[in-house]
């Protein structure tokens, strides 16, 4: 996908990006860090039907409510360098045989050879865990590894 | 000065000033036309004489002149100067080609001589940025792929402006032509060299210049702008380049501060710098000069039109957006009446002043609603 980018001068910068349906969609970000979601029209693709108006904090929600977040985009930028990886998003669910475990107790590394990369709680990122980080339900983690490693993990969460 | 009147009919002017611009929110219109129309109301030959007062407006008018130069500098980084200087170079020059010869043109006709010609020309060709982008704003059109290309125009006649400003100077000042050849080059090495060297500049002028305190980061900006504008006056480089060039050399995280801290200064005596300039205006000269105004005006709408569309065009926007660039570039504002007030100073022949205040009232308020309503 490629997304163009575009100075506004005294304003800021433009991002946009054409979707697969053939849309428009962009995000303009104010010098001051103020975003606005811009969605263009389906008739007229030089101007926005619609421009909803973000503050910082606001974009933040958005982005994690779309399920992306900066430790995806880079992964899946490692992804494509690196062939043969995969990472995968698990999410913890309450019956879960490492809820309220920690990742050691799981032994997910010796079992699978996969790695936990970093564990995603509410809107708290925590990169790199330890063996002694808690898994609580709800809590979202990512794996890295070879297919069948982050598979087999992945049984190991889910159970 | 009698300071109780004085304050008294500050007041008076402020508040005319503060219900007009009431009637130009209320109209969704820039502020501009309407101050200016109120300096023609006050002074001699309007309905109330400004006296007392006098003295103050005139030094708070100058003060308007740096702070709105001085921001526009801030406004843009050289990053952004670069890129714009890159991507529409070509719209750039069809632009000064296209809009500057009506003004010189109607000064000749005018019989006003080649002085006025050179200034006038300057008038209609610079579009009004300022009310430019309050409306792409309020009009949601930011987002607008038109919407680069214009901002990129409106950057490039700012800088434009850099190197025109003091070889006017120059000029006016009854230098020679080698002279204002000599200083324009002065000007545009200056300003190159300020575009080239700001990435080193920006990071000592923030280590100097900047300090926690907002107030004392306030005196220091007020403090350089004044000094520099001095300066650039004594060498008849114009105050108002000046405080330009001092804007741009400013950029990072100082400029942001600056922009913010400075922004109420110059609203403030930017509108007395319009009250003041609609006060020098005798209301029998505007008479005479409406319908070269009026005609100076249209020829000026449709140069303008020619420039948005070809642009637009050029980078590749649809129909609708070429029209929309097109009528974008229409408004004119602040630096008309920036530039006719430096005319006037220097004294060039004509009836500048009349001739330039009904341009700018038509073509800010008509302009900003061609802008509305096109679509």
């Amino acid at each position: 996908m490629e997304i163009f980018e575009t100075s506004l001068p005294g304003v800021g910068v433009r991002y946009e990006f054409d979707t697969d349906r053939g849309r428009k969609v962009g995000v303009l970000v104010h010098r001051d860090g103020q975003r606005e979601l811009l969605i263009y029209s389906e008739h007229d693709c030089d101007s926005c039907d619609d421009i909803v108006h973000l503050n910082i904090q606001e974009s933040a929600s958005l982005v994690e409510l779309l399920g992306g977040t900066k430790i995806t985009e880079r992964l899946s930028d490692i992804k494509h360098e690196v062939q043969g990886l995969s990472i995968e998003w698990v999410t913890v669910e309450a019956g879960s045989p490492l809820a309220h475990r920690t990742i050691g107790d799981g032994k997910i590394r010796t079992a699978s050879g996969a790695s936990v990369v970093a564990i995603l709680r509410g809107d708290q990122s925590h990169p790199g865990p330890g063996p002694d980080f808690s898994l609580l339900p709800g809590d979202i983690v990512l794996i890295t590894g070879s297919a069948e490693g982050v598979d087999k993990a992945r049984h190991i969460i889910t159970g | 000065m009698q300071i109780d009147l004085a304050l008294i009919e500050l007041g008076v002017i402020m508040l005319t000033l503060a219900i007009l611009g009431r009637v130009a929110v209320y109209f969704e219109l820039p502020t501009t036309p309407f101050f200016l129309a109120a300096g023609l109301f006050f002074g001699q030959g309007g309905l109330i004489p400004v006296e007392e007062s006098a003295p103050f407006i005139e030094v708070g008018a100058t003060l308007g002149v740096i702070f709105l130069l001085f921001m526009l500098g801030l406004e843009y980084t050289p990053r952004e100067l670069r890129q714009s200087l890159r991507t529409n170079a070509r719209g750039g020059v069809v632009d000064i080609a296209l809009n500057a010869a009506p003004g010189a043109l109607a000064a000749l006709i005018l019989g006003w001589g080649a002085q006025a010609a050179v200034v006038l020309g300057g008038i209609t060709y610079i579009s009004s940025s300022g009310i430019i982008a309050k409306l792409l704003t309020d009009l949601r059109r930011l987002g607008n792929r038109e919407t680069s290309t214009i901002l990129s125009l409106l950057v490039i006649e700012d800088l434009v402006m850099a190197i025109f400003l003091p070889v006017l100077a120059v000029m006016l000042a009854g230098g020679s032509t080698v002279g204002a050849l000599f200083s324009g080059a002065a000007a545009l090495g200056l300003v190159m060299t300020v575009i080239v060297l700001s990435p080193f500049a920006e990071r000592h002028a923030n280590r100097v210049l900047n300090t926690e305190s907002p107030d004392v980061l306030l005196i220091t900006l007020l403090g350089l702008a004044m000094l520099i504008s001095g300066l650039a006056e004594m060498v008849h480089v114009s105050y108002a380049i000046g405080a330009f060039l001092l804007g741009i050399v400013l950029s990072g995280q100082i400029a942001e501060r600056a922009r913010t801290l400075l922004n109420p200064l110059r609203d403030s005596f930017a509108a007395l710098f319009f009250v003041n300039f609609g006060l020098g205006v005798d209301s029998s000269a505007l008479i005479n000069m409406i319908v070269p105004a009026f005609l100076l005006a249209i020829v000026g709408a449709l140069t303008k039109l020619g420039t948005g569309w070809s642009a637009a065009k050029m980078a590749g926007a649809s129909r609708n957006g070429a029209r929309r660039a097109a009528v974008a570039m229409v408004p004119r504002g602040e630096f008309s009446i920036v530039l006719a007030g430096i005319g006037v100073a220097a004294g060039v022949t004509g009836d500048l002043k009349s001739l330039v205040v009904s341009y700018v009232l038509i073509l800010a308020i008509g302009g900003s609603l061609l802008v509305r309503f096109v679509k």
